[in-house]
């Protein structure tokens, strides 16, 4: 169960002279959790949004499901689901049709239908029906991660993109929000790829963690990449900043 | 075993009274009105029980999982017991998934009953009517102290303004009055020349533009201009909560943003009128000089004859008052904008076709006033 869902070769993105990718390669494996981390700078966003198709990229190969990225069209059957770092829910519509937006694509589905299966993915990520009502201004930042994860989850995705799922959560809710994540993956059998600044979810839910350092990746498993001699990653990981991950990887 | 029927995602066959239903293909979102079709198709037709086996499944995810279950939970609500046999550990996980959520089809007639939904709607319209008021008394407040104590931020921010809604303005306000004289003069002369009344264009022109058209042209162009843009730019720091940031570091956003705003809008709006005034006339001008073969001097006197100084201030003693209606409503509308970009879009809107709308009830005001007055 180890293919790879998402292959990318030889990326390279330069902003004017400035080159912020040179010949990264990455894959990641269907049914992993695959932590990004890296410096302000280091092209995390980039690099996201070059696998999302949102970013034109310089030059290399990028494919997902076996399928180069310039022919996953829009319009067609996406196979992903995003969650992006603020929740983008779009503010002039309330949880439930936020949710259902995505399923819209399927236009001859009942509303009924569509309705029961946009309160199930609410239901799933956890939060009160009664939020479905709401609009995103009424939620707190929690909830809102969550009805976006529900929205991400919304077209039955294989692959989940998070955007800092945690950023901006308190230390509680962001546990909660990293064992919802390792919850749904597990049971729905989904890839997911975060980029995240938490060291806690780093250790407490990715499988594998890709560091961004020096215009490539460095990929390994978090004992590995703890053990690394890199020295942006020994100074990330143990740093002041990082108590957490230290203990656990004594 | 006999096959009763088939569909392209199910097999229905009889075991004994055991109702067989194997699944195949893919159970997924894309075909998951056709799934709940299939298996609504048909009934348990008189089994004792019912079992979903894999059968030729290939794919099923929470989509495909939850029209089976919702199935089966209507079944096992008639009495009929059901369960599942042959599927992989990969397919259970979907339903086991179902299953922990607790989530039920009745769950979806949760939320607000129609006369929560109507009480709701009432007390946000209560809501929003002291809102309106309160904040109307703040702009208020807002361009007093404004006036009264401008310091520095104040003035920079109001000459800023002025260039954006007086300066940047001149060209179009010019042009769309030097094109409302023109009409104006030829839709004129059309009649007039019926009667041998030619020269009277020239009055009919210097009057409706100097009371009427210059000014008004003028603040309707001046309320989709900077009435909108009053809107959008204070609606949109409101949901960037930069209107948060100057409130904590001590500054009131009303003053500082509202305030420059209005001013510069009522030095601005009478100067546009001047020059509306002058367009208008010199449109009224080309158009007697050029068809009408009247010559500049002609045109001169008859112009001093039709309009004296208080034909030109009757006009221009409205503009600072349009000016505040706009200014006013803009600001408003803008400040009021507090949760969402569809507001933002709403408000802006609002914004202009309220501003429209109480200069021209304004000027029907006006009118009666200088009528009384005999003027």
């Amino acid at each position: 169960m180890s293919e790879s869902v998402i292959e990318v070769r030889e990326l390279v993105n330069e902003f004017g002279k400035q080159r912020v990718h040179d010949r990264l390669n990455l894959s990641v494996r269907h049914g992993e959790v695959l932590g990004i981390v890296g410096g302000s700078g280091t092209g995390k966003s980039v690099l996201l949004r070059s696998i999302l198709g949102l970013h034109k990229f310089t030059s290399g190969n990028i494919t997902v499901l076996g399928r180069p990225i310039e022919y996953h069209s829009s319009a067609g059957r996406r196979c992903w689901g995003v969650l992006f770092q603020s929740g983008a829910l779009l503010s002039g519509l309330t949880v439930l049709q936020n949710v259902e937006l995505p399923m819209a694509v399927q236009s001859d589905m009942p509303r009924d239908m569509r309705r029961e299966l946009a309160l199930l993915k609410i239901r799933m990520t956890g939060l009160p029906l009664a939020a479905a009502d709401k609009y995103p201004s009424e939620l707190s930042g929690g909830m809102i991660k969550r009805a976006g994860l529900a929205r991400a989850l919304a077209r039955e995705p294989k692959i989940l993109f998070l955007d800092e799922p945690t950023a901006g959560l308190d230390p509680i809710s962001a546990t909660e929000f990293d064992q919802l994540v390792r919850y749904l993956q597990r049971s729905l059998d989904l890839t997911v790829v975060m980029i995240t600044h938490d060291v806690d979810s780093l250790f407490g839910v990715c499988d594998r963690i890709a560091v961004l350092v020096d215009r490539a990746v460095t990929v390994g498993t978090p004992d590995e990449i703890v053990a690394s001699e890199h020295p942006w990653i020994r100074e990330y990981f143990t740093g002041p900043r990082a108590p957490r991950a230290r203990h656990s990887s004594n | 075993m006999n096959a009763l029927t088939q569909s392209q995602f199910l097999e229905i066959s009889e075991q004994a009274d055991q109702q067989v239903i194997s699944l195949r293909d893919d159970w997924t979102f894309d075909h998951v009105s056709d799934l709940e079709d299939a298996l609504h198709g048909f009934g348990p037709a008189g089994a004792s029980s019912v079992q979903f086996r894999c059968g030729g499944l290939q794919n099923i995810d929470i989509a495909g999982a939850w029209v089976l279950h919702k199935r089966a939970l209507e079944l096992r609500a008639e009495g009929i017991p059901t369960d599942f046999a042959g599927f992989k550990a990969a397919h259970f996980k979907f339903l086991d998934h179902i299953a922990e959520t607790g989530f039920k089809p009745d769950d979806t007639e949760s939320g607000n009953g129609r006369r929560e939904a109507v009480a709701d709607r009432i007390r946000r319209l209560g809501r929003a009517t002291t809102h309106w008021v309160s904040d109307l008394g703040a702009i208020g407040q807002a361009i007093l102290d404004g006036v009264r104590s401008p310091g520095v931020l104040g003035v920079k921010e109001t000459v800023r303004q002025l260039q954006l809604v007086g300066l940047n303005a001149v060209p179009i306000v010019a042009l769309i009055c030097f094109l409302i004289g023109l009409v104006t003069a030829y839709q004129g002369a059309l009649q007039l020349t019926q009667f041998g009344a030619t020269t009277f264009v020239v009055d009919l022109v210097a009057i409706s533009v100097l009371r009427e058209m210059g000014v008004i042209m003028a603040a309707i162009m001046v309320a989709g201009r900077s009435g909108s843009a009053f809107a959008a730019s204070l609606g949109s720091m409101n949901l960037n909560q930069e209107t948060d940031a100057l409130r904590v570091m001590g500054l009131n956003p009303n003053r500082i943003l509202i305030a420059p705003r209005v001013v510069a809008l009522v030095i601005a709006l009478p100067l546009l009128t001047i020059v509306a005034d002058i367009a208008g006339l010199a449109g009224g001008w080309v158009l007697c000089v050029t068809t009408l073969d009247m010559s500049t001097p002609l045109f001169l006197s008859r112009l001093q004859g039709a309009a004296d100084l208080s034909t030109f201030f009757v006009g221009l003693v409205k503009a600072p008052v349009f000016a505040l209606l706009i200014g006013a409503v803009g600001t408003l509308r803008g400040m009021q904008v507090q949760s969402s970009s569809e507001e933002l879009g709403r408000m802006t809107t609002v914004a202009v076709v309220q501003s429209i709308f109480l200069v021209v009830l304004a000027d029907g005001v006006f009118t009666i006033i200088f009528a009384r007055l005999g003027l």
